[in-house]
């Protein structure tokens, strides 16, 4: 099976900080794959690097047989940029909805202004994603008027209704009042049984053992382990990781 | 008996609304009571030439006209030139960013007195004649611009990162963010300050008169105020004219704001 994502040789620096060194990873189609680590390990980073959000200081992303090589400037490399986000989608911590929009408009502001759908057919679509994560209700409310949770559920509705290859979810619950963490969580296993290609960034260990195909584990700019959930939860092999999940166990006592 | 019951937070806050209500009662009443005086000092203890103001009212009115069209003229130059000063601000490119931040500090850095006066004496000199009116619209429409960039500025600012990426990850090209997601947020920003420098504009079109070629409310007054001596009945019709326009304009900004209000923060 080929990969639909692969990170290869990739460098991230800030200045003279080295945050991402020398990465390479794959990720299968229809896989879910859990990034855990540390503030500061790197890891929303990689996140971002993979849509060029930020840009990797060496190395290559391909997405869906889309290859893009960084250092690349110019009109061509611009064009590979905005193919490859048309085959990823983004939720954000901060969810990040238009808030001069409404929900649907929201949802239907990628189809309609970058692939020029019609805007019958992004409404239809659009409505379908919101109803499958619980949102339809809402459709015509402003975010003001939305819980965290429910504007993060309409994020994924928007990323989803672009119709990505690859969902990339960077900390998607960490900005959530613990009681509405749950909710969004199950719109993102519901994504997951879907089909859907997933790369989540997350504290959220519980989700990472339950949902997710790998969990890779990253410090100080490396991936230090990439194992299944069951065998990195019981028998971590590096003492990092270990500390990491121990960390989180006393967390949640 | 329960449910007919009002909570406790219902009866605070109708308490509060009934404080909000009477406070706006005693305001308008005030209101009221100032305009009265206002009226009463005229007509009495200084005594005013009715005949005069009958006769030249409507000439003064006829210049309102003028100074809706030189305001409303003006302040759409303004805006051009305010957001592509603001754009030029946040540009990464030396020379734009020079050019953009040159035009602010000259206009601001110079009376819009002179300014006005420059387009009508000292352009001409070198052979630019303007059309009567352009020559008050141009300063006008440039020394507002100058101001109103940084209100554009500051609203560009005021959107989030987060916002361009959102655009960013959903494929928008720099163009397409700033069209849909920057501009509308910054210009409801930009409504309210906006709207304050188009009142300010009509006011400040009365300077246009000094040049004495456009016919406006103020030129209208101080001509036939002068030519009779009646100075001070000429400028309370003018004063009472620009003091609605400003009442008309001001209610249709709140209007418009709270239209734009819809949804956010």
């Amino acid at each position: 099976m080929t990969a639909i994502v692969s990170v290869s040789n990739l460098d991230k620096y800030f200045g003279h900080l080295h945050v991402i060194k020398n990465i390479s990873l794959d990720v299968q189609p229809r896989e879910v794959v859990c990034l855990i680590g540390r503030s500061g390990s790197g890891k929303s980073t990689l996140l971002r690097c993979i849509n060029f959000l930020e840009e990797p200081s060496h190395g290559s992303i391909e997405v869906d047989g889309l290859r893009v090589d960084s250092g690349g400037r110019g009109k061509e490399q611009r064009q590979l940029i905005h193919d490859l986000r048309l085959k990823t989608g983004m939720v954000f911590q901060e969810f990040n909805l238009f808030p001069h929009m409404t929900v649907l408009e929201n949802v239907i502001e990628g189809p309609v202004i970058v692939k020029n759908t019609d805007r019958k057919q992004a409404i239809a679509l659009a409505e379908e994603n919101l109803n499958s994560v619980g949102m339809l209700f809402k459709k015509d409310e402003y975010p003001l008027r939305l819980s965290g949770g429910q504007k993060q559920r309409v994020a994924i509705a928007r990323a989803l209704t672009m119709q990505p290859r690859v969902m990339l979810f960077d900390e998607p619950t960490s900005a959530l009042d613990p009681e509405l963490i749950g909710e969004v969580l199950n719109v993102m296993k519901k994504v997951a049984l879907d089909g859907m290609t997933m790369l989540v960034v997350t504290h959220e260990m519980g989700f990472a053992r339950e949902v997710a195909d790998r969990v890779i584990v990253m410090s100080e700019g490396e991936l230090i382990e990439d194992s299944k959930p069951d065998e990195l939860f019981k028998n971590p092999k590096d003492p990092r990781t270990k500390a990491l999940i121990d960390r989180y166990r006393t967390g949640e006592q | 008996m329960v449910q007919t019951q009002k909570s406790q937070a219902e009866l605070l806050f109708d308490a509060q609304q009934r404080k909000v209500r009477l406070f706006r009662t005693y305001v308008t009443i005030s209101w009221v009571v100032l305009l009265g005086l206002l009226i009463y000092i005229f007509s009495g203890p200084i005594e005013l030439d009715t005949e005069f103001i009958r006769k030249n009212a409507l000439f003064i009115a006829g210049g309102v006209w003028q100074t809706l069209f030189i305001s409303v003229v003006s302040i759409i130059m303004a805006i051009v030139l305010a957001l592509l000063a603001a754009l030029g601000r946040l540009s990464t490119f030396p020379p734009i960013y020079a050019l953009s931040t040159f035009y602010v500090s000259m206009i601001r850095g110079t009376p819009l007195f002179l300014q006005i006066f420059f387009f009508y004496l000292a352009l001409p000199q070198l052979g630019i004649v303007f059309p009567a009116i352009w020559s008050g619209i141009l300063p006008l429409g440039l020394n507002y611009g100058a101001y109103m960039s940084e209100t554009f500025r500051a609203g560009i600012s005021s959107v989030s990162k987060g916002q361009r990426e959102a655009a960013a990850a959903l494929g928008m090209t720099p163009l397409q963010t700033m069209r849909r997601v920057i501009l509308p947020q910054a210009l409801r920003f930009a409504i309210p300050p906006m709207g304050n420098d188009f009142i300010s504009m009509t006011k400040d079109s009365a300077l246009v008169s000094a040049t004495g070629f456009v016919h406006e409310v103020m030129w209208r007054a101080t001509r036939v105020g002068r030519a009779q001596f009646n100075n001070l009945e000429a400028l309370i019709v003018a004063a009472i004219f620009y003091w609605g326009m400003t009442l008309i304009l001001t209610f249709f900004q709140s209007r418009l704001e709270a239209r734009l209000g819809r949804g956010d923060r």
